[in-house]
């Protein structure tokens, strides 16, 4: 298990100054796959994600104990950690569809000259992740207008590019369908689930059916004694049939949540 | 305490009143000025504003009457002003917003307000009293479109620091986080996305500076050294349009008054389609700010 | 878990790149802002700092209530301090009813974006825009000769009603917009006349709001000299009545500093108490903004 890990978590802790929202969680995310986190609102799954590329960094007064690996070899949570490159490797994709509001194109180069790519390159990176996205050919003769003018799903669709363009090892998705329309949902979902083998995705989903549809691992999050934690890992399919915690019995059927 | 719904009427005709006085007040200057400039404004006159080369409207054998050194030097101040004062407060708004934690930034904001209340008479006094013996000392003679510029820079840069800061809260959060979730460097999230988002804002900020500075008086009159002349550096000294009329409408006649009439007209015309037109674009980010 | 995400955000902490590139470009803009930053406030206690130095020296009670002599050069300001308050005081009782009749009109009898409400607010806009040497001249030609009135404290007074007239408008229609929209129909529900509804509920409440536009408005008033200049006139007598000419404070610092030779010692000391109290009342606007946001906002949860 250990080898094929892409990313390790141990004992993670999340507090919002008094607030725990995640406590003492435990995972191991496999290279590859399709990981899915589910569970009911407010049960930390959103904060467990936004720490594995430390963009819990942002929020004042947030603490981050406990140790998450990538690779085995960098530790995400250690102060010394190169955040900006960091996220390099592992990128994010929101709920809410966020490209800048300025040109298609330039939603590629800023972060590409950012990371030091050279501008010679960028063309080809362009086309390359629109096309896996599928958007190359609905947009290649207007790489220069605003990515606003683009519909919900599109948009969404080009943030992931955005996020590929970077050549990550892993994706992050926060619900990345919860804020589109279903026809488009069902899209941007065909999409993520075509990146299996590719990269690594860890996706945050309140949709079980999709987490059904996609997911090879799956986390149920469930709030115990305040705090956000896992009450069930495994394989997608053998966690759906039969799952041994009672509460993630109850939501994995429908019952609860 | 029931009241008839007559009242009511009575109410609504009483403030529709006072409202419509209000509402018209603009259309009453306008019409003030405008016959107060009528003389000057005849077809005969029209074109001696433009083509005389210098500003003597006293003058009993040869009257002059060349605005245009006078634009020229309120276009210039302005400029100047804008110069000194917008990357001086874009830049103080990046480093408040982005650099340093959020309660410096609220007590920076108290103090700009309080800085944006302090009357022009103050700047005016304090340039002549300290700024310009200081240039002097540089570049005789001292009161000169230098100090000028940069008195009425200090003057407008609380108007554009705080409205560059409240353009850059304004940036969506999101749009920070995608910077964040992309690897984005913070230098490189403000000058790539949070300023370019913040543009109009900005703008807005610095247009409405602009009008105010065209507009000012008491600030300038103190320290520019009353010239009408094309300056040929900025150590000559020049005269706006508002010092001339703030000058000479003491003890003006007939047709010289006329003339400053006409320059209050261009003034208010000026201001006017500057701020008309900022409140024409579609979000306005202008109202914090006055 | 998104709630998470919805409080107030920050990016500060965010530590630069440990690429060199990165932490270069970083520091620069840093260091950029810090000068802008630290520039801007340091000119101003510079500007502060030199007016307290070349004016506390002058400063006295005998100052304050003193005559004014030998054109301002020697004495006091007690006059002036007279006449700046009467013509404040004409200037308020104008433009207070008025600015506040035409917001509550705006806001209450007319609907929004409507024909003449638009005209309205427009000509307000634009009145805000008018340079204060502009309403000088306005005030002279209109309040001083047509109307008859002299160079007096009532001219001066009128012509900074004129001039401070789009702030309180401006000020008592978002604080009338700002009011719970519940507000209305509830009154409504009770059978109240719109009359009853303003009086009793809606302006009450939104006092506060109001308030913070007449401070405002009473710091612009009392800064302006351009529109004071050929209004209210420069004698420097106590005022017998509002008809008398009366020199504001602005003026009188204006006229020592640029054309009395040696009056720059008693221009500070004036320029001083005139600061301070402009500042003690914006202070007091923006506390009391302050206290009315968060007011507003605790009553909507």
């Amino acid at each position: 298990m250990k080898s094929t890990s892409r990313i390790s978590v141990s004992g993670l802790s999340v507090r919002y100054g008094a607030h725990e929202a995640v406590r003492d969680v435990s995972l191991a995310i496999p290279d590859g796959k399709i990981s899915a986190l589910v569970g009911p609102s407010g049960c930390g799954k959103s904060t467990f994600l936004h720490a594995l590329n430390r963009l819990t960094d942002l929020v004042p007064g947030c603490v981050v104990e406990g140790s998450i690996r990538l690779d085995d070899d960098l530790e995400i949570t250690a102060p010394t950690t190169d955040v900006l490159a960091l996220r390099r490797h592992i990128g994010m994709v929101f709920q809410k569809p966020n490209p800048f509001p300025q040109s298609i194109r330039r939603n590629f180069e800023i972060p590409l000259r950012e990371h030091g790519v050279d501008r010679k390159e960028i063309p080809a990176i362009i086309e390359r992740c629109l096309r896996d996205v599928g958007l190359w050919d609905e947009v290649s003769d207007r790489l220069d207008r605003s990515a606003l003018q683009l519909s919900g799903g599109q948009q969404q669709r080009l943030c992931i590019a955005r996020a590929l363009a970077l050549d990550p090892k892993v994706i992050l998705f926060d619900e990345p369908c919860s804020a589109l329309d279903p026809l488009a949902s069902g899209v941007v979902e065909d999409h993520i689930a075509a990146l299996r083998g590719r990269v690594t995705v860890v996706i945050v989903t309140h949709n079980l059916a999709q987490a059904r549809r996609i997911a090879d691992e799956l986390a149920v999050f469930w709030v115990r004694d305040g705090a956000g934690t896992i009450v069930e890992t495994g394989p997608a399919s053998k966690t759906f049939e039969s799952p041994t915690d009672p509460d993630a019995a109850r939501y994995l059927s429908g019952e609860r949540g | 305490m029931c009241r008839s719904p007559r009242t009511d009427r009575v109410v609504q005709v009483v403030l529709g009143g006072l409202a419509l006085l209000a509402g018209g007040l603009v259309l009453l200057i306008f019409v003030f000025l405008f016959l107060g400039a009528w003389p000057a404004l005849e077809p005969g006159r029209l074109p001696n504003l433009f083509t005389d080369e210098t500003w003597r409207p006293g003058s009993q054998r040869d009257p002059q009457f060349g605005l245009l050194p006078m634009l020229a030097a309120s276009v210039l101040v302005t400029a100047l002003a804008t110069a000194i004062a917008a990357p001086m407060g874009i830049a103080g708004a990046v480093f408040h917003r982005f650099y340093l934690p959020d309660r410096w930034e609220k007590a920076n904001h108290r103090l700009l307000e309080l800085l944006a209340g302090v009357p022009s008479v103050v700047f005016g006094f304090w340039g002549l009293t300290v700024l310009v013996p200081a240039i002097n000392h540089l570049h005789p003679p001292g009161q000169s479109l230098l100090a000028a510029g940069i008195v009425l820079g200090l003057m407008i840069l609380p108007t554009i620091a705080i409205t560059s800061q409240a353009a850059l809260r304004a940036v969506p959060e999101n749009q920070l986080l995608a910077a964040a979730g992309l690897g984005l460097g913070r230098a490189r999230t403000i000058l790539s996305i949070a300023l370019p988002a913040a543009k109009s804002g900005i703008g807005a900020g610095i247009l409405l500076a602009i009008a105010r500075a065209i507009g000012e008086t008491m600030a300038v009159v103190m320290v520019c050294g009353n010239i009408a002349e094309y300056p040929s550096s900025v150590f000559d000294p020049v005269r706006p349009v508002t010092s001339t009329i703030a000058l000479e409408m003491g003890y003006a006649t007939a047709s010289h008054k006329a003339l400053l009439y006409t320059a209050g007209l261009v003034l208010m015309l000026v201001t006017a389609a500057l701020v008309g037109w900022l409140s024409f674009r579609k979000p306005n980010p202008v109202e914090s700010a006055t | 878990m998104t709630s998470d995400w919805k409080r107030p955000f920050l990016i500060t902490p965010v530590k630069p790149s440990t690429k060199p590139r990165c932490l270069y470009l970083d520091r620069t803009v840093g260091i950029i802002g810090a000068l802008a930053a630290a520039g801007t406030a340091g000119i101003f206690l510079w500007i502060i700092w030199d007016l307290v130095r070349l004016g506390l020296p002058n400063l006295s009670w005998t100052f304050l209530t003193g005559e004014v002599e030998e054109a301002g050069r020697a004495g006091g300001i007690g006059p002036l301090l007279v006449s700046t308050w009467w013509i404040l005081v004409c200037c308020l009782a104008v433009a207070v009813p008025l600015g506040i009749g035409c917001a509550v009109w705006l806001s209450e009898f007319t609907r929004r974006g409507s024909w003449a409400g638009r005209w309205i607010t427009g000509g307000i806009d634009l009145l805000a825009s008018v340079p204060s040497i502009v309403f000088g001249l306005f005030g002279m030609t209109f309040f001083c000769q047509v109307l008859g009135l002299g160079f007096s404290i009532l001219s001066g007074g009128l012509t900074l009603a004129c001039m401070i007239l789009p702030i309180l408008v401006r000020t008592t229609l978002s604080a009338l917009e700002g009011l719970p929209s519940d507000l209305r129909p509830g009154a409504a529900a009770l059978g109240l006349t719109r009359t009853t509804t303003l009086a009793r509920i809606l302006l009450p409440t939104a006092l506060p709001g109001i308030l913070v536009g007449v401070t405002l408005g009473i710091g612009r008033a009392l800064s302006e000299t351009a529109a004071l200049l050929f209004t209210s006139g420069y004698s420097t007598r106590w005022p017998q009545s509002l008809e008398d000419s009366g020199r504001a404070l602005s003026v009188h610092i204006f006229d020592l500093a640029f054309n009395i030779p040696n009056g720059a010692a008693n221009a500070s000391a004036t320029a001083l108490v005139l600061l301070g109290m402009i500042l003690v009342i914006n202070f007091t606007a923006t506390t009391l903004a302050d206290h009315w946001m968060r007011r507003l906002s605790g009553s909507r949860l």
